[in-house]
Order: C-alpha cells, then sequence, then structure tokens
C-alpha cells in the first residue's frame, strides 16, 4: 500500500481539549482496524480515521461507524460538528493546514452557537393495531368495506381492498398532521429549535429533531416521557439522543445567522 | 441527574438503534458539506436511501393497510381500549352478521366464478405482494395464500 492510495476520513470537528479516549475503540469508517484519532490544530480538533482509496464508502458499516463516533462524542460532552457522511481528505497533513486552518473562523462560531446543546430525535410510530381501530370507529365506510371484504375469498375484491386500504391510509394522514402539532406543542417549548421530516414508513407520525440546551434537557426529557405515557398503546415513542447536532450544525455554520 | 431522568423512562423508548434505516434518517444528507478537496465517495447510498422511503403511498400499502384492517380481531380488543369497536363487533355477532350472511356469500360465489380461468391476475397479486414485503423488510409477515406455499 503506497501512500498515495491512504487517506483520511472526517467525521467531524470538536474542541481541542476533547480526549482521544472517547473515540479510540471504536470501529471506524471503512476499515474496522484503523484508529479513531483527534487531529489538533489552533484550538480545534478533527476526528479522523485513515482509510485506503481501493474501495468506495458506504457499507451499512460504514453508516454505523460514523455515526457511531459523532455520537459517542456527543454523548459525553457538547459541542460535536458532524460532517457529511463520506467525507474523506488527502492525509493528516491536509486535514491540519489545509481543513482546520482554512475553516477555522466558522468552525470557531459554530461551536461556539453549540456549545452546551445538544440534538434529540424523536420517532413516533403508530401502533398498528391501535390506530386501526380508532379508524374504525370514527369510519363507517371503512367499516362497511371491511364486512364487505370478509366475505370474499383472498383473490377477490381487489377494488374493496384497494378502496379500503387508500380510505385507512387517508385518515392516518389526518391524524398525522393533528398528532404531529401535538408533539410541537409538547416539545418545542422545551427547546432552541426544531426540524420535522415524514416518516419513512406509512405507520410513522413523525420524525422530529430537536435543539436542546443541557439544562434543558431533564425538562426535555421529561415532557417526551408524558407524551409517551399520553399516548401509551397508541403511539410508540423513541427518543435517541443527546447525539450530534446533524439537522443543526449546518445553520449554527451559516454566517448570516447572528448567534442569540 | 441526566442518569436519573433516564432511568425515570417508562413510557419512552431510549434504546439507541443500530437499524439501518435509523442511522439512514439520522445522518444521510445530513453534516456540514467542506471544499472541494474532499473526495465523497457515496456507492450505495442512493439504493438505501430509496429502500428506505419506497413504502409509502403505493397500492401495495393500501393493499398491506386493508390486510391489516381486515386481519384486526375487534373481539379481542383489550379493556382499556374496549370501546365502540368491541360494542360494534357485538352488534355484528348478534344480528347483523346473520342478516348479511346469505347476500356476502352470493357476492362471494359471484366474484368467484368471475375469476375462474384468470389465473395470472392472481399470481401478479401474489407478486406484488412478494416485492412489498421484501420492501417493506422491518416487519416481515407471515401469508397464508397457496402462492407463496407454492414458493418455497
Amino acid at each position: 500500500m503506497t501512500e498515495d492510495e491512504r487517506a483520511c476520513y472526517v467525521y467531524g470537528v470538536v474542541p481541542e481539549e476533547r480526549s482521544d479516549d472517547a473515540v479510540r475503540d471504536l470501529g471506524a469508517v471503512g476499515d474496522p482496524d484503523a484508529t479513531v484519532t483527534l487531529v489538533r490544530h489552533g484550538g480545534q480538533a478533527a476526528v479522523v480515521s485513515e482509510v485506503t482509496l481501493d474501495k468506495p464508502l458506504g457499507t451499512p458499516e460504514d453508516l454505523r461507524a460514523h455515526a457511531r463516533v459523532l455520537d459517542s462524542l456527543a454523548a459525553k460532552a457538547s459541542p460535536v460538528l458532524p460532517f457529511r457522511f463520506g467525507t474523506v481528505v488527502r492525509g493528516i497533513t491536509a486535514v491540519t493546514d489545509e481543513l482546520l486552518a482554512e475553516g477555522h473562523d466558522d468552525f470557531e462560531r459554530a461551536l461556539d452557537r453549540l456549545r452546551g446543546r445538544s440534538q434529540f430525535t424523536l420517532r413516533a410510530r403508530y401502533v398498528q393495531d391501535a390506530v386501526l381501530r380508532e379508524v374504525l370507529t370514527e369510519q363507517p365506510e371503512a367499516v362497511r368495506l371491511r364486512e364487505e371484504l370478509q366475505g370474499l375469498p383472498e383473490e377477490a375484491g381487489y377494488d374493496q381492498r384497494i378502496q379500503l386500504g387508500q380510505l385507512v391510509m387517508d385518515a392516518i394522514a389526518a391524524k398525522r398532521a393533528v398528532d404531529a402539532l401535538e408533539v410541537d406543542r409538547r416539545l418545542g417549548p422545551c427547546a432552541l429549535g426544531s426540524v420535522s421530516t415524514e416518516p419513512s414508513s406509512a405507520e410513522g407520525l413523525v420524525n422530529a429533531s430537536f435543539l436542546v440546551e443541557d439544562e434543558r434537557r431533564t425538562a426535555f426529557e421529561q415532557a417526551a416521557e408524558e407524551l409517551a405515557k399520553h399516548w401509551s398503546g397508541r403511539v410508540r415513542i423513541r427518543l435517541l439522543g443527546p447525539l450530534a447536532p446533524y439537522d443543526f450544525v449546518a445553520d449554527a455554520m451559516s454566517p448570516a445567522k447572528e448567534g442569540d | 441527574m441526566v442518569t436519573v431522568a433516564s432511568q425515570q423512562s417508562q413510557y419512552l423508548d431510549r434504546a439507541s438503534s443500530s437499524a439501518l434505516v435509523d442511522v439512514v434518517d439520522l445522518i444521510l444528507d445530513k453534516g456540514l458539506v467542506i471544499d472541494v478537496y474532499v473526495r465523497v465517495s457515496l456507492v450505495g447510498i442512493e439504493i438505501l436511501t430509496i429502500d428506505a422511503r419506497i413504502v409509502v403511498a403505493s397500492v401495495d400499502t393500501y393493499l398491506r393497510f386493508a390486510e391489516a384492517t381486515n386481519r384486526l380481531d375487534l373481539a379481542r380488543s383489550g379493556t382499556e381500549t374496549k370501546g365502540l369497536p368491541g360494542l360494534m363487533d357485538e352488534m355484528q355477532e348478534s344480528g347483523g352478521r346473520k342478516k348479511t350472511k346469505g347476500a356476502l356469500e352470493g357476492v362471494k360465489d359471484t366474484v368467484s366464478d368471475l375469476l375462474q380461468g384468470d389465473e395470472s391476475d392472481e399470481d401478479e397479486a401474489g407478486e406484488r405482494e412478494e416485492t412489498r414485503r421484501r420492501e417493506s423488510g422491518d416487519r416481515p409477515r407471515h401469508r397464508r395464500s397457496s402462492s407463496r406455499e407454492r414458493e418455497r
């Protein structure tokens, strides 16, 4: 392996006082045997590991390793600036002399804005049977179609099945719109910002990320717990975090945004 | 303080996840993008994203929801949720079903007759179902149809 075929995978940037211990034993992207280390320059540190250039990145384990390194750092302390998956630079010299030297002021601004803040990501998903029961209670037409279909053999009633499925999905979509607002109403006040995205499955209610200050963390977690209790048996809520601020780092880097 | 808060989660699921779909949702297309001297290699990623998101709003999803709705056993609703659905089911049992039974069986016979000799439609439906199952691999489900048995 010649020097040219090796490069530096960059996970993100943290303040230089962070210890290597937080990441040393974690599997690296691209090469599970590579060591994740911190490369320091000018008060900041890039979190890196060595990769070879002979094979592309992007296996499931690569994705997991990227998230694991950043989230392990975030779990211990903020701030962490996560880079996009797949960021590779030529070598250690490029990390210090180009990446950290040239990016110093931008990174400093983002680190300042994200100090004492972490991301929490909430995944809410309907409990299928419970939400279907609700729909059947509220939609007489669904009950009618269901009864009609139950008298039919499986290969028959294709149109009715499409009709029933569509009706049920539309009813769930209407619930989703209302319930997503409830998530924001309960958790928004405990966070500095939030971003929500369409859930990736049909039973999904919402995927929402919140930027939470350390001192509000307990309040935020309690609000999430209360919401989960409120919807117990109806909506399953998972709360991931503290995570690296994947959804908020771009804003924090932006020169236009004034720090608050 | 933080640890105590986590321990108090009784309803909230706090387990970290290494499920691929979760990781993809969390990190893909997120994070800082830096300058041109960076080489970005993303082989396979787009396919992953599509797999994770394709399940929404398609005919296959409609069929899946219809199937789930049909499968739902209203009589087995837990005591805490036994409200209107449970009552409706009892009403069906006591009266409604008997009255409509004859009519429904009539429809069933007619439709069965119509579908006789049209096996290709059924096979197609079976294949659609199989495709859907692979795409939404997070929740495998057993089917009872004969088309599935045949594939084994």
